[in-house]
C-alpha cells in the first residue's frame, strides 16, 4: 500500500516537479493529488484523507500561511502533517509556518535527495 | 551588496539543481534595453524595506527547451507551460535573492510571479533604482536575469 499526497502549489510547472522527485527519491504513492492554493487544499482535504500534504507559501487565492490556520482550525483535518516547499526558506514568513504546525521545510530550488531527507520521516 | 554576484549564484544554483545544467555567467551589461523580441519574460515584484522587481527574460527557444527538462516533455510551441515555467524561475531566483539580501527576510516580501510573452514588448523598470543584468548562456542558448532595487 502506497501513500496518499497532497501537492499544493499555484505553478504546475512546480506540481509536476514536486511529483518527480518523490519518485526520483523512491517513494511509491497510492494517490498524488494536486491543488492549485490554499483553499483548493482545503476543498481535497474535505473529501480525501491523506497522509502528508507539501505546501508551497506564496499562492493567490489562499497563501499557504492561512491554508495552515484553516487547516488547523478544522479538527477533522488538523492531524495532518504538511511539509512546506518554498522559495522563502531561512525566512520570517517560514517561521511563521512552523510556529502554525508545519513539520519540515523544503527550499526551492531542491534535489531528490532534499525530499527524500525530509519527508522520509513522514512516508 | 554585490547584486550581480547575488543574480550569479542564484541562477547557478536553481539551474544545477532543478534542471542539471550549467547556467554560465558572463559579464554584467552596463545598459539594459526595454525591448524584448520572440522572448518569454518571468517577473516578480519586490516590496518592503526595498522596491523593484526582478526578471528573467529568454528567448522562445531557450525558454521551450528549459520547460521540456521541467516537465520531462517535448515542448513545440509557447504556451501556458512554458509561461508557468519561467514564472517559477522568476520566483526561485527572486526567493534566493531575498535570502541573500536580508537574513530573515523580514520586511521584504515576494508578489505572486507573472509571465509574459510575444513577438515584441516592452518591460519597464524603475529608472532611479540600483540594478544589475546578468547574461547567461547554457547549452541550448542565452537568457538574462536582471534584479532593481530602490529602498523604501
Amino acid at each position: 500500500m502506497g501513500n496518499k499526497v497532497l501537492i499544493v502549489d499555484d505553478s504546475n510547472t512546480m506540481r509536476k516537479i514536486v511529483a518527480r522527485s518523490l519518485r526520483q527519491a523512491g517513494f511509491e504513492f497510492e494517490k498524488l493529488l494536486e491543488a492549485a492554493d490554499g483553499q483548493a487544499a482545503l476543498e481535497v482535504l474535505a473529501g480525501e484523507t491523506v497522509d502528508i500534504v507539501l505546501s508551497d507559501i506564496n499562492m493567490p487565492v489562499m497563501d499557504g500561511i492561512e491554508f495552515l490556520r484553516q487547516k488547523n482550525a478544522d479538527g477533522q483535518i488538523k492531524g495532518i502533517p504538511v511539509v512546506m516547499i518554498t522559495t522563502e526558506a531561512g525566512t520570517d514568513v517560514l517561521n511563521e509556518a512552523l510556529s502554525l504546525g508545519a513539520v519540515g521545510t523544503i527550499k526551492k530550488p531542491f534535489t531528490p535527495e532534499q525530499v527524500q531527507e525530509v519527508l522520509g520521516k513522514f512516508l | 551588496m554585490d547584486l550581480a554576484k547575488c543574480i550569479s549564484d542564484a541562477t547557478q544554483e536553481i539551474f544545477q539543481s532543478m534542471l542539471m545544467a550549467e547556467a554560465r555567467p558572463s559579464t554584467p551589461l552596463s545598459t539594459r534595453s526595454n525591448v524584448f523580441k520572440d522572448s518569454v519574460s518571468g517577473l516578480v515584484g519586490l516590496a518592503g524595506n526595498y522596491r523593484g522587481m526582478l526578471a528573467i527574460h529568454v528567448p522562445n527557444a531557450v525558454a521551450m527547451s528549459i520547460t521540456s527538462k521541467f516537465l520531462f516533455m517535448d515542448v513545440e510551441e509557447i504556451n501556458d507551460d512554458v509561461k508557468d515555467a519561467i514564472g517559477e524561475l522568476a520566483n526561485m531566483l527572486a526567493g534566493s535573492v531575498k535570502s541573500m539580501l536580508t537574513e530573515t527576510g523580514t520586511g521584504l516580501k515576494l508578489a505572486i510571479p507573472s509571465a509574459i510573452s510575444g513577438t515584441e514588448y516592452e518591460v519597464e523598470c524603475l529608472s532611479d533604482s540600483d540594478g544589475a543584468i546578468v547574461p547567461f548562456n547554457i547549452d541550448e542558448g542565452e537568457f538574462l536575469v536582471e534584479c532593481y532595487l530602490q529602498n523604501s
